[in-house]
């Protein structure tokens, strides 16, 4: 275990975070996009984490380390949950009634989502600045 | 008939010495050249980083500032351990003989 062990696992935690915004970004982005290239309006996406062990070389770990976890995006799912209709009959994706299917996409959700994204990345570099003030003030002992 | 067995006291026994350490390779310098070996090769991580930042191949900016922040952690530990053995060396050309 070596005194950037911390440096790791929050960085793992910001790249995760930071893919949670990407397809945030992705879902607001999209809040009106009525076709794609499968078929239909854009389904909402969601980030799912899994914890991973902060090094590769499992041996050379001790059995504290080895319950130190890194965070990353396990995998990134479509929400399948029916599309809103809205009526509109000039459009073009419209159906034979005249409704056009919208994503389902809630845009209050995605900015609740996004202001959580936000503080967990900054808890997270707040990790990283706890750990740099300890290294430095170990760094004074000698002082 | 069992004959009678000598008592067997371990805290009688001479202490065994334990093996001697190998430090041929594992003097001062060598352990100063490590040291600086190592914290060049923090700094030249760091600024690959940059490198790659601007040339806009990193993938994220957090890992850039991360191998920064090493780098300033290693550089400072450096100049501690130089200032400790700059005190010791003084401290013996201080001794009166």
């Amino acid at each position: 275990m070596d005194i950037f062990t911390t440096f790791k696992v929050a960085a793992s935690a910001l790249e995760a975070q930071r893919i949670r915004l990407d397809t945030i970004s992705s879902n607001i982005a999209n809040v009106e996009t009525t076709s794609t290239p499968e078929g239909g309006p854009y389904k909402k996406k969601s980030v799912y984490f899994e914890s991973t062990p902060v090094s590769f070389d499992q041996h050379l770990q001790g059995s504290i380390e080895k319950n130190i976890k890194g965070v990353k995006v396990a995998k990134i799912l479509e929400d399948d949950s029916p599309p809103k209709k809205v009526y509109n009959p000039s459009h073009p994706d419209a159906d034979k009634e005249g409704y056009v299917a919208m994503p389902n996409v809630n845009v209050l959700k995605e900015m609740t989502d996004m202001m959580s994204a936000t503080r967990s990345y900054e808890a997270n570099t707040t990790t990283i600045k706890s750990a740099k003030r300890m290294a430095l003030k170990a760094l004074e002992i000698g002082r | 008939m069992q004959p009678i067995k000598p008592i067997d006291l371990p805290l009688l026994q001479p202490e065994k010495k334990p093996a001697p350490v190998d430090q041929a390779g594992q003097s001062f310098s060598t352990m100063i050249t490590d040291l600086v070996a190592n914290v060049e090769q923090q700094q030249e991580k760091a600024d690959m980083a940059v490198q790659q930042l601007h040339a806009g191949n990193a993938k994220n900016l957090h890992e850039t500032m991360i191998a920064m922040e090493e780098a300033d952690i290693s550089i400072r530990f450096m100049v501690q351990v130089r200032n400790k053995a700059l005190e010791a060396y003084q401290e013996i050309m201080r001794m009166q003989v």
